[in-house]
């Protein structure tokens, strides 16, 4: 299919109503978290939206990224923003292998050479000249630089593109870096998470799609609209933490009546993702509406950042600080803070391991 | 013990003898928009997915705002759902998939819902093809047959 036609043009060929695509435009606003308002904003300018070419390389990685986008629970509107796009090459979903697919990659290449977009998920080794992964006898840094020449923009995918990931976890025995940490001019714009939430992927697609610019990014380099907020802002058991309210076992009674699990080693604080409201598998929950502490994904280092079941300060001291004060919130976040860069810092010395201690306390 | 419902969960929501905090904080931004449909005719919607509510409370939203007269269904990428509630201007507008998923939901302040509306190209299209069945029947004669 031509990528000349307009989304519109592509839609309508293939069978889908004028109402089928405002209400494509409305799920997709949605899912941007742009306001309602601006579904038909969103419908005009996607009416008009070119169908870009889109070349997405898998590096040191384990497939999560692209299983959590293949498996998603809305593949209506996943399948619709592929058909919207024209994915020349994907090593896992491609038919073609072996010299016949890195010919489609060399050939999009030289086609839209400017203009196509570069998605990328797993980090890239650096060690030893990068032989820890190699595709077709060519390593993942050769690969990524000659893709990121001709690159629009680049997607870093997952927590490993955007920040080296687990690979890069101490004591990182490939030498693993992120994209941002070889290619230095272009647009990169990092969606974190192990695996990021599908519609996080496909959202950010459409946002280009819609706007043909990048979204707005926060400091590390991720889309302002789904990681502007913190997990635990938008906790739905925040009250319980103003409160003074916590889980201090898993079975206690805390646990029971849904309490806040900061004790128990919730990241939510010091992580930001859309979780808490877009949440997962087709809106049904998210880990800690399954009574499990958020383990911080879609932070750097987050695997080096101290045991998921420590709490992230023990200066807060939730309960003591409530007892004392009614601006819990406010004394407790700038100690988490400062507790959380201490623990950074401490992290990339030593790694700790999850022990069945922390998991009793 | 063989479906999900036949798990024993209770949920039990804090705030179970009045409105949760996230309820209430819809139902009043309910009320600035209807205030403002009314003034200058400005609908407005609310993205119930963008919106922290704790167990329970999506219920206690529904139950709150009760069921109105019209309800209706277009089938367009999957069913949508659309339903006034029992505040006449607030519709409840569920998109699902073809699999009967949750795509996304709103709660629409407006007279009529805009994918009820029949867009202009689309009556265009409506009368190019009703003249095209026309011609197909014997155009005028058709109609003088009867």
């Amino acid at each position: 299919m031509s990528t000349d036609m307009t989304l519109l043009e592509t839609l309508r060929r293939q069978g889908v109503s004028r109402r089928s695509f405002l209400k494509f435009c409305a799920a997709t606003a949605s899912l941007m978290a742009l306001p309602p308002t601006m579904v038909s904003a969103v419908a005009e300018a996607l009416a008009k939206a070119k169908r870009p070419s889109v070349i997405w390389l898998s590096f040191q990685e384990c497939t999560g990224c692209t299983e959590s986008l293949t498996r998603s629970h809305t593949p209506t509107l996943e399948n619709l923003i592929f058909n919207a796009i024209s994915l020349d090459y994907h090593h896992t979903l491609m038919a073609a292998s072996g010299t016949a697919a890195e010919a489609a990659r060399e050939s999009a290449m030289k086609e839209f050479d400017g203009k196509y977009l570069l998605i990328v998920d797993g980090s890239i080794p650096l060690k030893d000249d990068g032989v820890y992964s190699t595709i077709a006898g060519r390593t993942n840094l050769d690969m990524l630089q000659e893709a990121a020449k001709g690159a629009a923009a680049i997607v870093a995918v997952g927590t490993c593109a955007a920040y080296g990931g687990i690979p890069h976890a101490n004591p990182n025995p490939t030498g693993a870096v992120a994209v941002s940490d070889i290619i230095k001019d272009k647009p990169i714009i990092n969606v974190p998470g192990c695996p990021p939430i599908p519609v996080v992927i496909t959202g950010v697609l459409v946002h280009y799609l819609t706007f043909g610019t990048i979204p707005d990014l926060d400091d590390k380099g991720r889309p302002l609209s789904f990681y502007g907020d913190s997990i635990h802002d938008r906790c739905y058991r925040r009250p319980f933490y103003d409160q003074g309210k916590f889980a201090k076992t898993f079975d206690d009674e805390g646990a029971r009546n849904g309490w806040c699990l900061y004790e128990l080693g919730c990241k939510g604080p010091t992580t930001h993702n859309a979780c808490a409201t877009v949440k997962w598998n087709g809106g049904v929950s998210f880990p800690i509406e399954s009574g499990h502490g958020c383990l911080g994904c879609s932070e750097p280092d987050f695997w080096d950042a101290g045991s998921f079941y420590t709490a992230l300060s023990m200066a807060a001291e939730p309960t003591k600080v409530v007892a004392a004060a009614a601006g819990i919130g406010a004394v407790a976040g700038v100690a988490v803070a400062v507790a959380n860069r201490v623990k950074k810092g401490s992290a990339k010395s030593q790694h700790k391991t999850t022990t069945l201690d922390d998991l009793e306390k | 013990m063989t479906r999900l419902h036949d798990i024993g969960i209770e949920v039990r929501n804090e705030s179970a003898e009045g409105l949760g905090a996230g309820v209430n904080a819809i139902l009043y931004e309910l009320t600035g928009m209807l205030e403002a449909l009314l003034e200058d005719g400005r609908g407005n919607a609310i993205d119930l997915r963008g919106l922290p509510l704790a167990p329970g409370e999506y219920e206690q939203l529904r139950a709150t705002l009760g069921e109105g007269e019209v309800s209706a269904e277009v089938d367009a990428l999957g069913p949508t759902k659309i339903r006034e509630t029992a505040i006449h201007g607030v519709w409840w507008v569920t998109h699902y998939n073809a699999h009967d998923q949750v795509l996304a939901e709103f709660l629409e302040v407006i007279e009529v819902p805009q994918l009820l509306k029949t867009e202009r190209d689309d009556i265009r299209e409506g009368l190019d093809l009703l003249n095209e069945r026309l011609a197909a029947l014997g155009s005028t004669g058709a109609v003088e047959d009867c």
